[in-house]
């Protein structure tokens, strides 16, 4: 039995994004992993490295480019990659990526598939549900703990109010993985080296069918209704500009304020 | 004309959680009415349920009864909506955009053969389906997304839409579970406190916060020295506690400590709808970021857009020498 992650490449966080057409302006950003994944990767190590799993396989779903992110969690350690190749526009849909994604998944003999809670991009939050739904799998979602016990998963949710969730899955199961469930490894050199000899399966997906699950129409910043007075000026002046204001605002002084 | 919609109504120690009274009145809007809306209960017993008729104003209230749902799981919730749904022939279904919504959901859509449109703050119906207004980029836009073909599938933000007042349902059905415990994959072990941390944030005056964008962990003195000047303490995003740059107790927000100081100065936080509910209530929030878009500034009520690296610093000076 395999760990496989599911992996998406999203646009690096701290470009400028600027809303163009039903979307963002994609003409000059980088991308890389999304930040959830790494943590889906580490939960797939981890299992392989606990007995509990013979190989880890690293899935993704996008364009030509996004192999750049499978190259990572091969880094990382993952034995293996399967990139669904598709233009980045059909990454809209979550429900065509999911289904090509549990294609994948059913002939990997995964025991525990790992997905990101959400991609940090459309923030969807539902390809790994999806997958669990499709294929008929266990499926726990925010998941901020995990153990392996007599070949059953127990893995604890993160409810709201500081409350956690332990729930047992069956096998095989899909677990979409909160950040802060563990600390991703970062590559080390000799990694980045094995990892070019590392193999990765291409698939090209055909086009998505018409009706399917989900079409962007548009994309805006959102109305604010009062937003913050911005102060103007050099860092100095600004922060000179603040301080009276917070006295005021706030209603309190501060330890340097002259009785 | 009326249509029908269903939504899951989920239990509290206190009754019918307050996000169900807001999926109710967001799928009033949706059906033209309240007596289009159906919700479902998964129940143990349908004696659980007595007393909930009347506070559950629907056009009819679904108990789905079986020994499956005496705990609940994702895949048998997703079961009891399902059924719920055929037995109502709901045109839409909608999920609260929470842990239990983020498991259900994705189960139910995918037997529909559908995606489910989520975080979801505004709905209506197209001609063979529906339209949902939600949020994207972590809250930086907001994005109109169809969903073709129905039935739809939703998860509606938390605090989008104004809880219905509690009233009594037109009807009520029981409907025996389709799923036996036998069939279930998963099972609810138990549901415990994650146990809280011993540094009390929420006592503070002001409270200095500190996000991803100051770049790693070298640089959270000057985030300490702000705070000192400030006479207040250090809280993080969770990006920050989860890097490990600082300790887990010091996380606000939805998954960490509720705060609502005099002061609440942000340095680098973008702004994510989970850090705002967590410092909502402060009397004055500050916000300094290098992005002027970054959704921080909607929840701030004074800004300095520029480089938290050389703001902060100065805005420590400036305190210092303002006594
Ligand atoms: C179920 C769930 C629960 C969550 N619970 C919480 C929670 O309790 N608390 C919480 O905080 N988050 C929570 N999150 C995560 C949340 O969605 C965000 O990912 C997180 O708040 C982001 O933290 P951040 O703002 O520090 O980082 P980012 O979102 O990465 O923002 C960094 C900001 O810094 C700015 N910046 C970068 N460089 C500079 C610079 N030099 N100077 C000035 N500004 C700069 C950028 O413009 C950006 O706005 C939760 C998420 C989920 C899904």
């Amino acid at each position: 039995m395999n760990a496989v992650a599911l992996v998406k490449q999203v646009p690096d966080r701290n470009s400028a994004f600027r809303p163009a057409g039903d979307w963002i302006d994609e003409s000059s950003l980088g991308y890389g992993i999304n930040d959830y994944d790494r943590y889906a990767v580490e939960a797939a190590l981890g299992l392989k490295e606990a007995g509990h799993a013979a190989e880890t396989v690293a899935v993704t779903a996008g364009p030509a480019d996004a192999g750049q992110v499978l190259r990572s969690c091969l880094a990382m350690g993952a034995d293996r990659g399967v990139h669904l190749i598709t233009d980045r526009a059909h990454l809209a849909d979550p429900f065509f990526v999911a289904r090509a994604l549990a294609n994948a998944v059913s002939g990997l003999d995964a025991g525990v598939v790992f997905a990101g809670l959400l991609a940090e991009d459309s923030g969807h939050g539902q390809v790994g549900g999806l997958v669990a739904g499709l294929l008929g799998y266990s499926f726990a979602s925010a998941a901020t703990g995990l153990h392996f016990r007599d070949g059953r998963l127990e893995a604890h949710r993160e409810l709201e109010g500081g409350r956690i969730a332990v729930v047992e899955l069956r096998l095989p199961a899909v677990v979409a993985v909160q950040t802060g469930i563990n600390t991703p490894r970062y590559a080390s050199l000799r990694g980045i080296m094995a990892s070019r000899r590392k193999p990765v399966e291409r698939i090209e997906l055909a086009a998505p069918a018409d009706g399917g699950g989900l079409r962007r129409l548009t994309l805006g910043r959102p109305e604010r209704g009062a937003s913050a007075e911005i102060l103007p000026g050099s860092p100095q002046e600004a922060a000179a500009a603040l301080v009276s204001r917070m006295r005021a605002g706030a209603g309190i002084s501060f330890p340097g304020d002259a009785a | 004309m009326s249509r029908r919609v269903l939504i899951l109504a989920e239990r509290s120690e206190s009754g019918i959680t307050d996000a169900s009274y807001e999926l109710i009145e967001a799928a009033s809007r949706l059906a033209g009415g309240p007596d289009g809306v159906s919700a479902v209960l998964p129940v143990g017993d349908a004696s659980e349920a007595e007393g909930l008729r009347e506070v559950l104003p629907a056009g009819e209230l679904l108990l789905v009864e079986g020994p499956a749902h005496a705990s609940p799981t994702a895949d048998g919730t997703a079961a009891a909506v399902l059924h719920a749904r055929e037995a109502s022939g709901a045109e839409c279904v909608l999920l609260p955009h929470d842990p239990v919504g983020w498991d259900v959901a994705p189960l139910v859509a995918a037997r529909l053969g559908t995606a489910a449109a989520t975080a979801v703050s505004a709905l209506s119906w197209r001609e063979d389906g529906i339209a949902a207004k939600r949020s994207a980029f972590l809250g930086k836009f907001v994005q109109e997304v169809e969903a073709p073909g129905l039935p739809a599938v939703a998860t509606v933000e938390r605090g989008a839409f104004p809880a219905r007042e509690p009233g009594p349902a037109l009807s009520v059905r029981i409907l025996p579970s389709p799923v036996g415990p036998g069939d279930l994959r998963s099972r609810l072990v138990e549901v415990r406190d994650a146990g809280a941390g011993g540094v009390d944030l929420t006592a503070a005056d002001v409270v200095v916060a500190a996000g991803r964008g100051l770049g790693g962990p070298e640089n959270l003195d000057i985030v300490r020295e702000l705070a000192n000047a400030l006479g207040g303490v250090v809280g993080a995003s969770r990006a920050v506690t989860d890097a490990g740059w600082l300790p887990h107790e010091l996380q606000i927000g939805s998954s960490g400590a509720t705060v609502s100081p005099k002061l609440y100065v942000a340095c680098a936080i973008s702004g994510a709808i989970q850090h705002l509910v967590g410092m909502r209530g402060s009397r004055f929030v500050v916000a300094i970021n290098k992005d002027p878009d970054a959704p921080i500034f909607g929840a701030a009520d004074v800004g300095i857009v520029g480089d938290a690296l050389e703001v902060i610093p100065a805005l420590t000076e400036a305190v210092r020498n303002s006594g």
